[in-house]
């Protein structure tokens, strides 16, 4: 341990600059991580390309790089993998086929449930109060004594 | 030799008690039915004793579990699998719920401890419905006990006996992660309190200011624990997984969110049973659901169906008995429901339209929306791929789209509701209190898209219904200590401890609201602006992202007790801070994973990766460039802060006395709140 301890500060004291260098991004990085962001990792578990370290999303990634260097479109890419993997790959559901489902139920759901509730509170209202039940002997004394600390 | 064959037998011991445990359970069940029966009422107490019993033979199983995984007993499959010799002794004896066997164990243990507690505390306060109470939760430990013992027992031995087990998961040793499952079950668990008092309730008719209290107070406690596991959880996927968030949306996490947003419902509308006696049967189907769903979480995690529909069936024993005692449960439990929910009747009706229960009412829809769209979101691929073969995926932008605007309304409401009087609000004065606070809210909304113009729409809404709330809560108390002042010419000091001590439960509950505000800000901040920034950096290279500028300064190695590592060390040159990520090799696993290293300010993290090479070794890159990912995370201490506020208000709540402990002195009060 102790010798591969010594080769890598070694190594660390020829990698360093004499003068420290300003680095950047590729901008070229960027764009690929906003396409992998929405791409699902197919050999993960519920995991965007963007973030896996798997062979497939390196390699995933690798391709939507070169797609992009060729000057294709987000969208060309995107079906360029849909059409590989199926639906399957695109992390937002697509709205048509099988997809349309998980779009429209919740606002259906909000409407059923919005309904109900409103119906519910319609016939609920009852807008007089019932009149109190009259206070016992104990209470009302309870109650003027009560209202006289208050200084009523 | 000796302590060998002595560990041997504790195991023995503690598989043995796991199986005395399921008789007595299910005793603690049969009892109130034979009593009914034989027409013995004495032998319903037999459920009261059972209840003990049943808990100190579970604890004794639970200990020689422990044992096992201290005393490094391969000769058990379970310990072999997830622990060896080298792992440090708080991760042996955390690797008991480090898998799917002694989860479980982990979940039944907490049920019998529950069980133990509503015993000690039912038997003055509500003896005559104890038994049933208690029958109920004996039938969840059969249920839960049968799947261990047959389908996934921890006790299950190993021949040959291996010489050294596997390893727990390298991500799970973080004591994020020892502390994440228990609450998070404790939370799920706890709901079968509620559960049980709402069974008994339905079938002995029970229905007192009592059982309200008692709802209310365990659902609270549950939903507490609920909320520190999924916080936990959080912050665990943040410091952790390394890729600069908390919060993925993946089916894991949104079975244990099912639970806390129709939990969070129950909150609110139990107290509308308690203030205004209204919604009984309802409050009834929530607590029924919010437990299903507990148990649908677990099962969810458990079964294996969610890394994929064909995990299920490579072990069908497990997955169908699953699937039956779900059902089981479900259709017992709303059955016994529409049976005899009818006698759960409400005894006042809504005075206006206008009034805290309509608000808590609206409440409820939108969490019972919310809820239905994340099962819908998780179950729907898993039911489309298990009937038709097809599959689709799910993902974090479908549940932000469809989720954040429920919630921005949720908001809204948090934000008007508590200003609202029950029975019926007067609308003049209502609009003169809202009018300051919505002043200061829109004004926050509208700087904030003026001045940053690119972003989302949800940004500034968020931020100005986030403002509007917390200074309605400031506001409103402010008011409530002046009229106090007014009237009674106390201090200031004195009026606002009074007011406030004097109401624990609502101030209590505005405090959560607070948190609630201060974790909505901290969502904004970390989703909507975050920086991030991948680059590949040798010793002495700077970067900037977000105004600050980090110098790489180079790495050393470093040996941990069963792992070895290579260390970065980044410094912030605005601060002279250092970070030091690491990545690590476990000499077990040999997949090298990493450590996230992070400066941490109230306004902003710096989250530095420490990447894996594009080509070299997974210590020493090739070319001596190091793949280097830093994120700028602003307010996510708001996230963990506002987390604490949370827990830091229920406590407060929950010591303030229950409405139903001094009848006596309910007129005197009434007298003081019409005034």
């Amino acid at each position: 341990m102790n010798i591969m301890r010594r080769l890598l500060f070694l190594f660390v004291f020829l990698a360093m600059p004499v003068f420290a260098t300003q680095v950047d991004e590729d901008p070229m990085d960027r764009q690929v991580q906003d396409i992998a962001k929405d791409l699902r990792c197919a050999v993960c578990q519920n995991q965007p390309v963007a973030e896996s370290n798997s062979e497939l999303a390196h390699d995933m990634r690798k391709l939507i790089r070169e797609q992009l260097q060729a000057g294709k479109s987000r969208e060309e890419i995107m079906n360029y993998f849909v059409e590989r993997y199926g639906d399957y790959i695109l992390l937002n559901p697509p709205s048509r086929g099988a997809g349309t489902v998980v779009w429209l139920a919740p606002v259906g759901i909000l409407l059923l449930v919005g309904i109900s509730g409103y119906l519910f509170l319609r016939n609920r209202v009852r807008p007089t109060m019932p009149l109190p039940p009259k206070l016992s002997k104990e209470d009302a004394e309870r109650v003027r004594v009560a209202r006289k600390e208050a200084g009523q | 030799m000796f302590t060998d064959s002595l560990s041997i037998n504790f195991i023995e011991l503690g598989h043995f008690a796991a199986y005395l445990a399921f008789m007595v359970a299910l005793i603690q069940g049969m009892a109130p039915i034979l009593a009914q029966t034989l027409r013995i009422p004495r032998l319903a107490q037999l459920s009261v004793n059972a209840s003990v019993a049943v808990f100190v033979l579970t604890t004794v199983g639970g200990l020689a579990l422990v044992h096992a995984f201290v005393t490094s007993n391969f000769s058990v499959q379970y310990v072999a699998a997830n622990s060896n010799t080298l792992l440090p002794l708080f991760y042996k004896i955390a690797a008991l719920w480090g898998g799917h066997e002694g989860s479980l164990y982990l979940w039944v243990w907490i049920l019998t401890l529950y069980t133990l507690i509503v015993s000690w505390h039912g038997r003055k306060q509500y003896p005559e419905h104890l038994p049933v109470i208690l029958a109920v939760q004996g039938w969840l430990m059969v249920g839960f006990f049968g799947l261990i013992l047959f389908l996934s027992n921890p006790f299950e031995r190993l021949f040959p006996i291996p010489a050294d087990g596997n390893d727990l998961n390298p991500l799970l040793q973080d004591p994020g992660m020892v502390f994440h499952p228990p609450m998070l079950y404790l939370g799920y668990v706890g709901f079968s309190v509620p559960f049980a008092f709402a069974m008994t309730a339905l079938i002995t008719r029970w229905r007192s200011e009592l059982w309200t209290g008692l709802i209310r107070r365990w659902t609270l406690i549950a939903w507490g624990f609920l909320t520190t596991g999924i916080l936990l959880g959080g912050w665990w996927a943040y410091y952790e997984l390394g890729w600069g968030g908390y919060w993925a949306w993946d089916p894991v996490e949104n079975a244990s969110f099912m639970p806390w947003l129709l939990g969070t419902a129950l909150v609110h509308s139990i107290t509308v049973q308690d203030r205004r006696r209204m919604l009984h049967a309802w409050n009834i189907f929530l607590v029924i659901s919010t437990f299903s769903l507990s148990l649908l979480g677990t099962f969810l995690v458990r079964s294996g169906v969610l890394s994929s529909v064909h995990a299920f069936a490579v072990d069908p024993g497990r997955g169908t008995y699953i699937l039956v005692f779900m059902t089981l449960v479900l259709t017992v439990s709303f059955g016994i429901f529409m049976a005899r929910g009818r006698y759960q009747q409400a005894e006042e009706t809504i005075t206006s339209l206008l009034s805290r229960e309509s608000l808590f009412v609206w409440n409820n829809v939108l969490f019972l929306v919310a809820c239905a769209s994340v099962l819908l979101g998780t179950l729907y691929p898993l039911a489309l791929d298990a009937l038709s073969g097809q599959k689709i995926t799910v993902g974090p932008p479908y549940f932000n789209t469809v989720m954040v605007p429920i919630f921005l309304v949720v908001m809204l409401l948090m934000a008007v509701g508590p200003l609202v009087p029950w029975r019926k609000a007067n609308p003049e004065r209502l609009r003169a209190r809202l009018l300051l606070p919505l002043l200061i809210g829109v004004t926050a909304a509208v700087v904030m898209s003026v001045f940053l113009q690119s972003v989302h729409w949800t940004g500034p809404v968020a931020v100005g219904l986030a403002l509007f709330a917390a200074a309605n809560l400031l506001t409103d108390l402010l008011r409530t200590v002046r009229q106090r002042r007014a009237q009674l010419k106390e201090s200031l000091g004195r009026a606002l401890g009074r007011t406030v001590l004097g109401n624990r439960r609502h101030y209590g509950g505005m405090l959560v609201h607070f948190g609630i505000v201060i974790i909505a800000l901290g969502l904004v901040g970390s989703g909507l602006f975050r920086s991030e920034l991948m680059v590949a950096m040798a010793p002495g290279d700077v970067m900037d992202i977000a105004g600050e500028h980090l110098r790489f300064e180079g790495v050393s190695s470093r040996q941990g007790q069963n792992y070895e590592a290579v260390q970065g060390r980044f410094t912030l040159l605005n601060s002279g801070r250092t970070v030091a990520p690491e990545r690590r090799r476990y000499l077990r696993q040999q997949m090298p994973t990493t450590e996230i290293g992070i400066d941490s300010t109230i306004l902003r993290d710096v989250y530095v990766v420490l990447s894996e090479a594009a080509e070299g070794d997974w210590n020493v890159p090739a070319g001596g460039k190091w793949a280097v990912h830093v994120y700028v995370n602003p307010l996510v201490r708001f996230i963990w802060s506002g987390g604490v506020i949370i827990l830091l208000g229920l406590f407060f709540s929950l010591g303030g006395r229950q409405a139903d402990r001094k009848p006596q002195e309910k007129p005197v009060r009434a007298v003081v709140a019409t005034k």
